[in-house]
């Protein structure tokens, strides 16, 4: 069976599922999938949810950048047009928000890939797992009728008394926000439960998949943070229901008050969009490095500190809403410490790729682009966390820019990366290579191309939010334009190549990119149960007995021939049979 | 720095201005600002160049057929983790210790700076010069240090001048200030090019194109101020701009020229300098398009029906109460989202305005006769009944 590209010794290798075990196979009908317990069922549903999702969002983000072609705005006409434009940003930023990012990496992947990196058969409460879809779809429903009814024009962050006084569907819209923060706290909970108490013997905290720590540090975020967004949006209905008093200074509220809770709550969100983005980094660039990631702890203890410190620098959404100087430059101080655990992320992703054996897969190309797009984003960070230039910068299109350069750069880029990587696992095949790599490199430059004018734009003066701009921005709007259909394009291609796969693709094997983590122990699809038993806990990040199996084009662990000692058999027949009776 | 920074952009065109990294500098924040901004981009490059060739040269260098094993599987090296992760950091303090000096410089306003009373409503701004001055168009003096103490009457606002590098959000409720120093003086155009475009616009029947001119009605050349806080449908339009004198009394004969209705002229032609230049015009039309607030077309003389459920005529009382007090009473079909300019307009610019809807409205004279009875009187205590044509000094 080995052939004669992997030295000898003994080939372990899971083979296929049959029809009757693999998860996709196992049971038919709408109603299996519907009331499902499987995480691996769950996590499909999640991410068919969010690509759909995601789909919308990104179409409006078309129609604002067309809409932007022109100085007086390209595509909505009229004396309502400015208020359409309104409602479009509004919707695209809510959605990509509350409906694609949050839940892209954690709750698609996450809910795939935790119990089987954790070698167990489900997550620690499987039906809160499928409570937590259906809030999903729920707070989505409300989304698509607030669109539906008088649509949304208050931005995707709610400040009062804009939303206060606005006749658009707030009220609508907050409580979809709302059920939406119980689908991620559900979610958060259970990985936090899953991940403490279902470790397999062998699996200590340091034998982790680092994908692991970013999951449990998100979700420590999303248990403590996600409550105050809910304790803020009820506050606010309350405010537009009953007039509280809280939030309008019409009734002796205070908007600032309302953007300190606002933030408090979404700044932590960004490091849940981001977090799990570094996790499926880092094991990305190990694996398709085939080497051993560097600095594991310090990955690690990084995730923990971001989670940590990302829960004391909200401040610096408002350095120009008027606190006072001290506390502002208490915020500043501590914005910049944050910036260090991302900074040592990147640093020991590279130091991982020097001197390893780097294939230049998909999933590869996402890693780097990630790396070079996540390195802009948080190195402009820091014209923005700098006070002084933060006051120039503020509300213009650098920032736009910059957070869409993480975000969007970011975990959009490690996202798509992640999908590649672990679509064999997930759904058994293997997609054409080249239609991978070519989406994205597509991806790269149409995002570059998209966002780069728009530092410049913002550095010039050009304030974000707006329907229609001074004509000296023009040619550089026309430039973003132009990047984001070829953006649109990259994307459609990395649809396309997936899609073309589930229908022409070639089996995919167990393991078909040489990693070491337990989910490439179980067979592409995994079979309902996950694990026959439980497997051995390995070094998730050593290589040395993976080899390449040029015959079968797949991966194996090869175990070294290990003999029996001692080598002498012992005597089949007792002793005392021997002598005569 | 910025220098460098401009210098791809300059290669480009010989339009210098419109490839610019950055707007004019106008102010005595803008150097340091630039100055900073310049610093950190080149702490920023620093980093970057190396990371991205390390990147690629890697991927390239390293790049080995399926099944090749690493040169090196390394685990960790805590003195160089350490290294890069405590090196950077003083890049960080040090752009935070002068991003907070700059800051409180921003902060503190020096003795004796002029101070100028800004109010913001969706979306218009109103700076106010004294004595009832009230225009949307910031002038201030050169080189003379200058507070804006703002409030907003309805949302919150953000104040942007990018050519002084200066923002400050305009919250309701409280008070926000900011100061700046100009250092470059508005140009004045020559009498014939300011005339030739009057009469442009005149021939197009538009009203001033900012777009196109770079110069204000009265011949200044000007740097664009924003609102860079969303308020709502028409937050891309409220734009203003700011014009710099160079001397104290050319500052105040502008001012002059605009702080009351001129001899001679009349109400009506006010009035509808008043409608543009107070604002009116972002929400009410006069060509019967239906914006925030109804058209001026179809309000003086014509019956009203209002969201309380009641009709009243729409006549000069009608007007003048809901200009003073605007939730009062609301013509059904609208919100209730106009502030008040209670205090803000002298009783001839209500008069003058008065007279203007009159030029504007289709009715016919008689409607009014018949609609005197309504009960607005008891809002207008001095007037009375007799609110036509009265003129108080």
């Amino acid at each position: 069976m080995s052939a004669g590209s992997i030295p000898s010794g003994k080939v372990r290798d899971p083979g296929y599922p049959t029809k009757s075990e693999n998860y996709l196979t196992n049971s038919k009908g709408i109603l299996s999938w519907m009331f499902t317990l499987d995480h691996k069922r769950i996590g499909v549903m999640y991410l068919v949810g969010v690509v759909v999702a995601f789909a919308v969002a990104g179409l409006l983000a078309l129609l604002i950048r067309l809409h932007l072609f022109q100085p007086d705005g390209a595509i909505f006409k009229g004396s309502d047009a400015n208020n359409t434009y309104n409602q479009v940003f509004t919707l695209h930023g809510a959605i990509m928000v509350f409906l694609f990012i949050i839940p892209s990496i954690p709750a698609a992947l996450g809910n795939f890939l935790v119990p089987v990196m954790l070698g167990a058969k489900d997550v620690a409460f499987p039906r809160l797992n499928l409570c937590s879809f259906y809030l999903w779809v729920a707070g989505a429903i409300f989304f698509v009728s607030a669109l539906c009814a008088s649509g949304l024009d208050t931005g995707w962050t709610f400040y009062t008394p804009y939303s206060t006084s606005s006749n658009s569907s707030v009220i609508l819209a907050t409580s979809g926000a709302f059920i939406l923060g119980f689908s991620s706290i559900f979610t958060g909970l259970n990985f936090i439960v899953t991940i403490n108490t279902m470790r397999p013997p062998g699996m200590s905290w340091f034998r982790m998949p680092l994908f692991l720590w970013a999951t449990y540090a998100t979700s420590i975020i999303q248990v403590l943070a996600t409550p105050v967004l809910g304790i803020t949006l009820l506050l606010l209905i309350a405010e537009r229901a009953m007039h509280i008093g809280i939030f309008d200074p019409e009734f002796n509220g205070d908007p600032v008050t309302f953007q300190h809770f606002f933030w408090f709550y979404s700044h932590p969100a960004v490091y849940i969009m981001i977090l799990p983005a570094f996790g499926i980094i880092s094991d990305l660039i190990s694996v398709h490095s085939h080497k051993r990631i560097f600095g594991y702890r310090f990955i690690a203890y990084s995730s923990i500190a971001i989670a940590l410190l990302g829960f004391l620098v909200w401040g610096h959404h408002m350095f120009t809403s008027g606190m006072g100087p001290l506390t502002t430059i208490i915020f500043s101080a501590l914005t910049f410490t944050v910036s260090v655990p991302s900074a040592i992320k990147v640093f020991n992703w590279l130091a991982t790729m020097y001197k390893g054996s780097i294939s230049l897969t998909t999933p590869m190309c996402f890693a780097i682009a990630f790396i070079f797009l996540f390195t802009i984003g948080g190195l402009t960070g820091l014209h923005l966390g700098t006070l002084a230039t933060d006051l120039h910068l503020h509300d213009t299109y650098f920032v736009v820019a910059h957070f869409h350069y993480v975000m969007v750069g970011g975990t959009l880029v490690a996202f798509l990366g992640g999908v590649f990587h672990w679509w064999p696992k997930m759904f058994g095949k293997m997609y054409s290579e080249w239609g991978g790599r070519l989406a994205a490199v597509i991806i790269f430059f149409g995002f570059n191309l998209t966002f780069l004018p728009q530092f410049v734009l913002g550095s010039r003066g050009m304030p974000r939010r707006y329907a229609t701009y001074d004509p000296e921005f023009a040619y550089l709007h026309q430039m973003s334009t132009i990047g984001s259909l070829l953006l649109g394009v990259g994307l459609l291609v990395a649809l396309v190549v997936l899609i073309h796969s589930l229908f022409r693709g070639k089996r995919a094997p167990a393991n078909p990119w040489g990693g070491a983590t337990l989910e490439w122990n179980c067979t592409s699809p995994p079979p309902f149960y996950n694990f026959e038993r439980a497997p051995v806990v390995g070094d998730p990040y050593d290589f040395t007995t993976i080899e390449w199996d040029s015959e079968n084009e797949r991966y194996v662990t090869v175990d070294p021939e290990r003999e029996i000692a001692p080598e002498e058999k012992p005597e089949t027949e007792p002793a005392h049979a021997q002598g005569d009776h | 720095m910025p220098a460098i920074l401009n210098l791809p952009w300059t290669l480009l065109a010989d339009k210098t201005e419109d490839y610019a990294w950055f707007p004019e500098a106008a102010s005595t924040f803008a150097a340091d600002n630039d100055w900073l901004y310049g610093f950190i981009s080149l702490v920023c490059i620093i980093f970057f160049i190396p990371i991205a060739i390390a990147l690629f040269y890697f991927a390239v260098r390293y790049r080995k057929p399926k099944g090749a094993k690493a040169e090196s599987n390394a685990s960790h090296n805590t003195p160089l983790e350490l290294a890069w992760s405590i090196g950077p950091s003083f890049f960080l303090v040090g752009m935070f210790i002068l991003g907070a000096k700059a800051y409180l410089n921003h902060r503190s306003v020096p003795d004796g700076a002029r101070d100028i009373a800004v109010v913001a409503n969706s979306w218009n701004w109103q700076i106010d010069y004294g004595g009832g001055t009230i225009h949307p168009e910031l002038h201030i003096v050169l080189n003379e240090p200058t507070k804006l103490s703002m409030r907003s009457s309805d949302v919150i606002h953000s104040l942007f001048i990018p050519a002084f590098r200066a923002k400050k959000d305009i919250v309701p409720g409280r008070y926000n200030y900011m100061w700046f120093q100009p250092t470059v003086a508005s140009q004045k155009v020559s009498d014939e090019k300011l005339a030739a475009a009057k009469k442009r616009m005149e021939d197009l029947g538009e009203s001033w194109d900012w777009d196109e001119l770079d110069f204000t009605p009265d011949g200044y050349t000007y740097y664009d101020l924003y609102c860079t806080e969303y308020c709502g449908k028409n937050h891309s339009e409220m734009q203003s701009v700011v014009v710099v004198h160079e001397t104290e009394e050319d500052l105040n004969a502008w001012i002059k020229k605009y702080s009351q209705r001129g001899e001679g002229e009349d109400a009506d032609k006010y009035g509808e300098k008043l409608y543009t230049r107070r604002g009116c015009s972002g929400c009410h039309s006069i060509n019967g398009d239906k914006r925030v607030g109804p058209s001026f077309k179809e309000v003086f003389g014509n019956s009203r029906p209002l969201t309380s459920g009641e009709t009243v005529i729409a006549d000069e009382n009608y007007i003048r109460e809901s200009i003073l007090y605007p939730k009062a009473k609301v013509s059904a079909g609208y919100q209730p989202v106009m502030p008040s300019y209670k205090g803000q307009l002298s009783e001839d610019d209500l008069y003058s305005l008065v007279e203007y809807l009159k030029t504007v409205s289709d009715y016919t004279p008689t409607d009014v006769a018949t609609g005197d009875q309504d009960g607005s009187d008891e809002q207008t205590p001095a007037e009375g009944q007799e609110a036509t044509v009265t003129v108080p000094e």
